[in-house]
């Protein structure tokens, strides 16, 4: 993560102890006017002397330098490149962080608000447009209103009505209202009815954001995981030989293959049967079986991870729970520590780690993403699912690289190349439009058809990873650095990106823009003003 | 008023064809237009309209154009290139506000619109203002 200005937080700390400048400055090992620039923010400082103000301020570095709650940092960057705020950069984000941290996640906490809102009406207005209950209704309204109104003139304006005219139109009125009254009512059950007939959140999003929210890595997961592989390991079998064993010997599930698994429920645990596809990929039905295994065996840890109120709905819940099995099925076939030391040897090649730990190209891509173990980290990746469509799935960003929620990335990110890419990984060397460098590496997965006529279920995936990992991964030896001919130009989404004269611009962009982005700037942005 | 024109020597009802599929806004117009002196004809059924027109030779037609059974853009459409239709004024009857409707009736050929709900009073005066020879327009004449 960038540095973080912490002048604030050093001078809130110093003066709550009671200590002058001088004191400190002292107990840290430098000079007075040197502090007095720290505290002002004209140094950003980190390593060593950080760990020393630190420590003379008796406050964890962690807090002193913002990174105890990473997050907010990377959520006020994504908020200032997904939005429009003049005279304002992610430098000032930062700051805003580091010396306002409260204002920080109050800023954050209305962001999210307003984009509930907007999504809100945008759902609304959507709804009120298209849905023909409502078209139906409101033109029942207008009518009985109409009639109410011009019957209601007669009886005001016309002075010599026969009385059976002026009881009829009055009885009339009366009707109409009783209708009026039960049309009015009949919108507000329809606006307001089941709760989650307007539920903007959907639980699709809901659960991604419980990913990202829990940084895609369960501990308690691993180790039960952990744990259930070294009791298959004891078998005198292979992996998916013994994890067969234990479904239908000591659960008594019934295995069975049919021509359309998919289209059925997969498990049923009151008949104790599970349905394979009989055309799947063998790595596909080796993965079937392991999350069928950890449903059972580690159904009360998943319900209880499940059990959140992040979680508003059950259907959210029932959805997490699957990517919580699925999450526990790739921790128990590539356990940990195991995947991790074949990961750092093999350079990250998702290719020939497929093939040692017999998993697809989106199962090991997946796994690689979840390496967060504080201590034991892998690389860190972003990830993105695409379809031809655009539509964009199990996004998860890292620090530096947010994945799109909504709408599009930009149209020059490898995920978009590799959609068009058949049988070929795609890796790029992703230059952001301040300098940022990512590697991507997407390839395009099918699904295979069955049958003559049927069509192929096709999507991309993608990792992405800050391009200082370069040298620990195999994707990164494509680009020599320096090489800017080999490198792409690309930005987040066209909304946020200042390249005026993209040739893939979507959208125009609603962001103030900087002269030039090239390498140069990157230059005088980066290494102007840090020291430690 | 309705009996404004004049055959020789004698007057003329003026004829009003409603098409409207709510009983309750038909009765109001009848009576309404009725006072008015006019001869009231009324359809519910969107897909009669031409034939009614056919039969009636209404020298104004009020058209609700949200009538089920038929497209009120169609009717008009279809009455602008009938020979002996096309002369007609059309009032149309919305509930719609929105621009892209009325540009679109206008271009179709509707003489004027009356969104609902609307005042008698508008009513009234609108169709006075649509029946050539009538109400405002022979006033102007002297």
């Amino acid at each position: 993560m960038a540095r973080l200005p912490i002048g604030q937080r050093v001078r809130d700390a110093r003066n709550e102890l009671g200590l002058t400048q001088l004191a400190l400055a002292k107990s840290a090992g430098i000079s007075p006017s040197y502090l007095n620039l720290i505290e002002h923010d004209k140094r950003l400082i980190g390593g060593a002397l950080l760990g020393r103000i630190a420590k003379a301020l008796e406050v964890s570095v962690d807090h002193l330098s913002g990174t105890d709650d990473p997050l907010l940092a990377q959520q006020m960057i994504d908020l200032v490149r997904s939005q429009a705020l003049p005279d304002t950069d992610e430098k000032d984000a930062l700051q805003l962080v580091g010396e306002r941290p409260k204002w920080a996640r109050n800023v954050i906490g209305l962001h999210h608000k307003y984009q509930e809102a907007a999504e809100t009406a945008f759902a609304l207005s959507d709804r009120l447009s298209q849905d023909p209950t409502l078209m139906e209704l409101s033109h029942a309204m207008l009518t009985q209103i109409t009639s109410i109104r011009s019957f209601a003139e007669i009886l005001e304006e016309v002075a010599d009505l026969e009385p059976e005219e002026r009881l009829r139109f009055s009885s009339i009125i009366a009707s109409q209202s009783d209708r009026l009254g039960s049309s009015a009512r009949e919108m507000i059950n329809l606006l307001s009815g089941p709760r989650n007939a307007l539920n903007l959140t959907s639980p699709e999003k809901e659960v991604d954001d419980f990913i990202v929210w829990h940084g895609n890595h369960y501990p308690s997961l691993e180790d039960a995981a952990y744990q259930l592989h070294v009791r298959l390991s004891q078998k005198r079998n292979t992996l998916e030989g013994a994890i067969t064993d234990i479904l239908t010997g000591d659960h008594e599930i019934t295995i069975r293959f049919v021509a359309d698994a998919g289209q059925q429920e997969r498990m049923n645990l009151v008949e104790k049967s599970l349905l394979l596809d009989e055309t799947a990929l063998d790595t596909t039905t080796r993965f079937q079986l392991a999350r069928a295994l950890v449903e059972i065996e580690l159904a009360d840890m998943i319900a209880e991870i499940a059990d959140s109120e992040r979680l508003t709905s059950e259907e959210s819940r029932r959805r997490c729970r699957q990517a919580l099995a699925n999450y526990a099925a790739g921790a128990l076939l590539f356990p940990y520590h195991e995947f991790l030391e074949t990961a750092e040897n093999q350079r990250y090649d998702i290719e020939r780690l497929g093939l040692k730990f017999h998993g697809s190209f989106e199962q090991i891509a997946h796994r690689l993403v979840t390496l967060r173990r504080p201590g034991a980290e892998g690389v860190p990746f972003a990830f993105l699912r695409a379809d031809p469509a655009g539509n964009l799935s199990k996004p998860f960003g890292i620090p530096g690289l947010p994945m799109p929620r909504f709408g599009g990335a930009c149209p020059l990110w490898a995920i978009y190349i590799a959609l068009s890419s058949r049988d070929r990984t795609i890796s790029q060397m992703a230059v952001m439009p301040h300098g940022e460098r990512f590697i991507f590496v997407a390839r395009r997965l099918s699904k295979r058809a069955v049958g003559f006529g049927a069509p192929r279920t096709t999507y991309a995936v993608m990792l992405g990873c800050d391009a200082t990992y370069s040298d620990r991964i195999i994707y990164g030896d494509s680009f020599v650095p320096g090489r800017i001919s080999q490198e792409n130009q690309v930005g987040f989404t066209c909304r946020s990106c200042p390249r005026e004269r993209c040739a893939q611009r979507a959208q125009q962009s609603v962001r103030a823009t900087p002269a030039s982005t090239g390498p140069d700037q990157r230059a005088r942005q980066g290494g102007e003003d840090v020291k430690s | 008023m309705g009996t404004g024109r004049t055959q020789g020597g004698w007057p003329v009802t003026t004829k009003i064809l409603v098409a409207e599929d709510e009983p309750f806004i038909v009765e109001s117009l009848t009576f309404l237009l009725s006072r008015e002196g006019y001869s009231v004809d009324s359809i519910s059924d969107g897909g009669e309209v031409v034939d009614a027109m056919h039969r009636i030779r209404p020298d104004l037609l009020i058209l609700d154009i949200m009538m089920p059974s038929s497209n009120g853009f169609d009717i008009l459409q279809k009455i602008r290139i009938t020979p002996n239709l096309k002369s007609t004024p059309v009032l149309v009857l919305t509930a719609k506000g929105q621009d892209a409707d009325r540009r679109r009736m206008l271009e179709l050929g509707a003489n004027d619109f009356m969104t609902k709900p609307f005042s008698n009073a508008g009513l009234v005066a609108k169709v006075g203002d649509l029946l050539p020879g009538d109400g405002k327009a022979e006033e102007q004449v002297i």
